[in-house]
């Protein structure tokens, strides 16, 4: 297991001396997730390693943008996973924005950042809070991330009234709040 | 007074599930409402966390060393600049600034206001920026399909209410609207509309056709 402050010294380490090492490293604890998370959203084995490739391969050119008072490692790896997705859906004829877009949005500006919540060990709680959620929140959520649907999408697949998914999402990310704001300074 | 985009929408966003053209729209209300932000920011740590919760699996060695001579030869990248605004555009974020094209200029449209036409991905959406005068009205119109508008200069005020700068709307909220810039500097918004729009007034009526021809 990786802890978030080893994660982030090791993508400082790539960005300091292109260290290859620390790459192996990364890699072999982040490959295997970005792919089994892929699977669950329904990818092939053969997309999902591509996918992941292409990912761990973003996260060496652009180790130099990450800052660790921005964003957890976890997070920002998500996030250019979600692109390679995003782009790969575009090769096969879904358009999509450009990755570069993406990590703007998910790279805030300065004179926010002291409010940042990706920054430091937060995720810890958000792991917490996920062991905390209801089924029925947790499915919802999953649903989101995994799948890549819509919170529209999701109502008509489980047969649920719209404003009852709503309510789900709402709850589960007022939980989310809670539990990223508690003993923030 | 600005009001963050519901939590569900931002959701769809964070996890990637949005067309592209809505997904722009969210991204300049993200850019600009500190607290959308927040909540999008919250929704990556998320995102995080279930990719950490994964399994550790052992991994093929042949997979990494095939990684690793593809590193060969490739640079890490020197961090990003920071943005500079483009002259005459200096409203756009940069999210957004990427998407007009260079040499783009404001075209007088029938009914009274300017546009600039976005080459967006995807053709169930048609995104264009709107510059209207301060004080004017654009024609009462009605949208069939989804509509996002995110005011990115001055601000406009419709049935629903008031929006200023960073505010996302989306329709159909009411059956018809009728937005009206702010006095001041021209309102200027970014409008991602699911095709086609009706026009209700009784001189949008003899656009239609205009409309439909995606002329305006």
């Amino acid at each position: 297991m990786l802890s978030p402050d080893e994660a982030a010294d090791l993508i400082e380490a790539i960005a300091a001396r292109q260290d290859k090492a620390a790459f192996a490293t990364l890699f072999r604890h982040y490959a295997p997730r970005v792919k089994a998370f892929l699977m669950r959203g329904g990818s092939d084995a053969e997309t999902a390693q591509e996918v992941a490739q292409e990912a761990l391969i973003m996260v060496w050119r652009k180790a130099a943008s990450f800052d660790r008072g921005k964003a957890a490692a976890s997070t920002w790896i998500y996030t250019i996973a979600r692109n390679k997705r995003i782009d790969l859906a575009r090769r096969t004829n879904r358009p999509a924005i450009d990755t570069e877009d993406w990590l703007t949005v998910f790279a805030p500006e300065a004179e926010d950042a002291d409010k940042s919540v990706l920054a430091g060990q937060t995720y810890r709680r958000v792991e917490e809070l996920l062991g905390s959620l209801s089924a029925d929140q947790l499915l919802v959520i999953r649903k989101a991330f995994f799948e890549d649907k819509t919170h529209t999408a999701i109502a008509e697949e489980l047969g649920l009234p719209l404003g009852t998914v709503k309510s789900r999402i709402r709850l589960a990310l007022g939980r989310l709040r809670e539990a990223l704001e508690k003993d923030e300074p | 007074m600005s009001q963050p985009a519901p939590e569900e929408l931002l959701l769809d966003y964070a996890a990637g599930a949005l067309d592209p053209a809505p997904s722009l729209a969210l991204s300049l209300h993200v850019a600009l409402d500190p607290e959308a932000r927040r909540t999008v920011e919250r929704l990556g740590a998320l995102g995080g966390a279930l990719l950490e919760q994964e399994p550790d699996e052992a991994l093929d060695d042949a997979f990494l060393a095939d990684t690793l001579s593809r590193l060969d030869g490739l640079a890490v990248e020197p961090p990003a600049r920071p943005f500079v605004p483009r002259p005459g555009f200096e409203w756009a974020p940069a999210a957004l600034a990427r998407h007009i094209p260079a040499g783009a200029q404001w075209r007088s449209v029938l009914g009274g206001f300017e546009e600039i036409r976005l080459n967006v991905p995807g053709r169930h959406y048609r995104t264009s920026l709107l510059r209207l005068a301060p004080g004017h009205a654009l024609p009462e119109h009605r949208h069939v399909g989804e509509e996002f508008t995110v005011c990115l200069q001055g601000g406009y005020s419709d049935a629903t209410g008031r929006y200023g700068v960073g505010d996302l709307a989306i329709g159909p909220g009411t059956d018809r609207h009728e937005p009206v810039a702010d006095h001041g500097e021209p309102c200027i918004a970014l409008i991602v509309v699911e095709r086609p729009v009706v026009l209700t007034g009784p001189i949008g009526r003899f656009f239609n056709p205009l409309v439909r021809r995606g002329i305006i």
